[in-house]
């Protein structure tokens, strides 16, 4: 195919992205340094750098921003090591029962995520199955509190987000060679040296794909945190996402939330480019 | 793989995997039980397990009032979706080309759900759901068929060009869609266009470009490029060969990117939560349910829950064949 035609191909969806998340992203940068409310929106105010400075000064940005980081620092190397240990165990069972299996795994993976977030809270409400398990157990009734929130907000991104993890470290599993296991079976290698010694190395680069989309995936969190808090940010159990909505939406400080959008681009960059530059080998190669 | 043959063993392992499948679907029964209850029985300090199912929170969830004759009503709806199934499984044995009688099927089917708050007296739940299938078609119709034309030019073009453009979609799909939505809250306010299914579409489509094109691609790169060569030899030229020979080869591909982006469209809050005020879909119109004072909530939130969850699952159920292949191709979640 020559260029030409390439181009011809490529110009709707080129212009789609152009127009629609090239140019965005640059006007977020514009209004980021104007004042903006809801009532000047067609006469915004150019304020420079003022809304950069603000953020950085306002505790709770710093809040959200610590909230952020611990749940990335708890989440995500949770649900790929329970993941991978699942995709482990998946492995070990006979072919007939693993479709049972999958089809239950995948349930929180393809359910609307609002939706899901409902129905994990359903079983923390007042009359709820959890509640009442706790209740039966610790002795005092089940509510929500700072703590209470923030552990809620993690059991759900577990329950969520597992199964992507699973099903890519199953997949990765199937491809690995037979005989590299008998091999070690031969060698008297014990079940958890093989796993150690085979799949682990083996899943490396999966490993590092998971780990890339999972802290991309978790640094971006909005619908789950915005159901589990709504109408109590007194929980402090905002991330940075939910902060931003709050300060566009209710605040209705426009320039300040495009300022703190601007400053999460920038801070998943660090995460993104070394992931980008990996795919662009990877496409070069395959070329 | 040469598996444990100690049964004890083995029971651990199927012992632990069970755990976490009742922990994956323990939600889903839960919040089912809870909606067909009374809120009394919601509440009850001890969870109850068998009690007498009531309807109540579906029919105040999405009626008004209930009409005179609810069985007829519910009669003909059920012959007339069943009439449109029958239609679409025998749609091969028509004289017409199967995709027609499926255009048709789908176009009837949407206009009895249009035509229905004639006659009976419906909630805004019902325009919500009404407003989601509207975005989500369109969201696909656009999105695939400009992702076909990209996706297969960017198949067969072996340029830097390409990979360029793949790398960089790839980096901004990735990015959060805060850093587009706000934007576009701005472009919708100052066109006027805020509020309205188009905004919607189109922005959809667009935070879904990327991915569309980088699956799309991985499907179009396992046709043989013998296959156009051999039509373009015979005369046709680029265009008409890609409509008329590899589109028709195309179709498992493209109902699998179908899927998963009625998946992406159907499940997205933050943009519908901030382009529109009224016109909401499912998504964001149960969220609304999420917290309340009045005891009834609980139960109105899993109606709205199950409500929001049933069309999915059943969508799923029926191309589950095309979501395992999309999911194992590596290219979901790009």
């Amino acid at each position: 195919m020559n260029r030409r035609t390439f181009y011809t191909f490529m110009t709707p969806s080129l212009l789609v992205m152009l127009a629609l998340m090239v140019f965005p992203l640059v006007t977020s940068i514009w209004l980021s340094m104007q004042y903006m409310t809801f009532r000047n929106i067609n006469e915004p105010v150019f304020v420079g750098l003022a809304n950069y400075v603000e953020v950085f000064e306002d505790i709770k940005f710093w809040n959200a921003f610590s909230f952020t980081m611990t749940y990335i620092a708890i989440a995500v190397p949770l649900q790929t090591f329970s993941g991978f240990l699942i995709a482990v165990l998946l492995d070990q069972v006979s072919r007939r029962i693993r479709g049972l299996y999958i089809a239950a795994f995948l349930m929180p993976f393809i359910v609307v995520p609002v939706v899901g977030t409902l129905m994990v809270k359903q079983l923390f409400e007042s009359g709820g199955l959890v509640a009442w398990i706790y209740r039966e157990i610790i002795g005092s009734r089940f509510i929500l509190t700072e703590q209470s929130v923030k552990s809620l907000i993690i059991i759900h991104a577990l329950w969520a987000a597992t199964p992507f993890p699973l099903i890519v470290f199953f997949a990765g599993l199937q491809t690995l060679p037979d005989e590299l296991v008998e091999a070690s079976m031969i060698d008297g290698a014990t079940r958890l040296r093989q796993v150690r010694h085979i799949m682990i190395p083996h899943l490396r680069s999966l490993f590092v794909f998971i780990g890339l989309i999972s802290i991309m995936d978790a640094y971006r969190v909005f619908d789950s945190i915005f159901v589990l808090t709504e109408q109590n940010p007194i929980y402090k159990a905002e991330v940075m996402m939910l902060y931003t909505f709050r300060t566009a939406m209710s605040v209705q400080r426009l320039g300040k939330a495009n300022a703190m959008s601007v400053i999460t681009v920038v801070l998943i960059l660090v995460v993104l480019v070394p992931f980008l530059l990996r795919t662009y080998k990877e496409q070069i190669e395959e070329r | 793989m040469k598996r444990i043959d100690n049964r004890y063993a083995l029971a651990v392992v199927y012992l632990l995997l069970t755990c976490y499948a009742v922990f994956s679907v323990v939600p889903f029964f839960w919040t089912t039980i809870q909606s067909f209850k009374t809120p009394r029985q919601a509440n009850s300090r001890v969870p109850l397990f068998i009690f007498e199912p009531t309807l109540d929170n579906y029919t105040d969830l999405w009626l008004k009032s209930i009409p005179d004759d609810p069985m007829l009503v519910a009669i003909a709806l059920v012959a007339i979706f069943g009439l449109l199934v029958l239609l679409a499984i025998n749609a091969k044995r028509f004289p017409l080309p199967a995709g027609f009688v499926y255009i048709a099927v789908l176009a009837i089917g949407f206009a009895v759900l249009w035509f229905i708050p004639e006659y009976v007296r419906t909630q805004t739940f019902y325009d919500y759901f009404l407003n989601t299938i509207i975005v989500t078609a369109g969201t696909i119709c656009i999105s695939i068929s400009i992702g076909c034309m990209a996706g297969y030019g960017l198949a067969r073009y072996a340029g830097l060009a390409g990979v360029i453009i793949l790398v960089v979609a790839l980096g901004f799909r990735s990015l959060p869609g805060m850093s587009y939505i706000l934007p576009y809250w701005w472009f919708g306010q100052r066109s006027g266009l805020y509020d309205t299914h188009i905004l919607l579409i189109i922005t959809l489509v667009a935070i879904n470009q990327p991915f569309t094109i980088w699956m799309l691609r991985s499907f179009f790169m396992n046709i043989p490029k013998e296959i156009e060569e051999s039509a373009m030899v015979d005369g046709a030229n680029r265009l008409t060969a890609f409509i008329s020979v590899i589109i028709p080869i195309m179709w498992p591909g493209i109902i699998s990117t179908a899927l998963f982006t009625l998946l992406l469209a159907y499940s997205d809050f933050l943009l519908v939560r901030i382009l529109t005020q009224s016109n909401w879909t499912l998504t964001v119109a149960i969220s609304k349910y999420a917290a309340g004072e009045d005891p009834g909530h609980i139960t109105l939130a899993a109606a709205a829950a199950v409500s929001a969850a049933v069309p999915i699952i059943i969508v799923v159920f029926i191309f589950q064949g095309q979501l395992v292949k999309g999911l194992t191709s590596g290219a979901v979640k790009g």
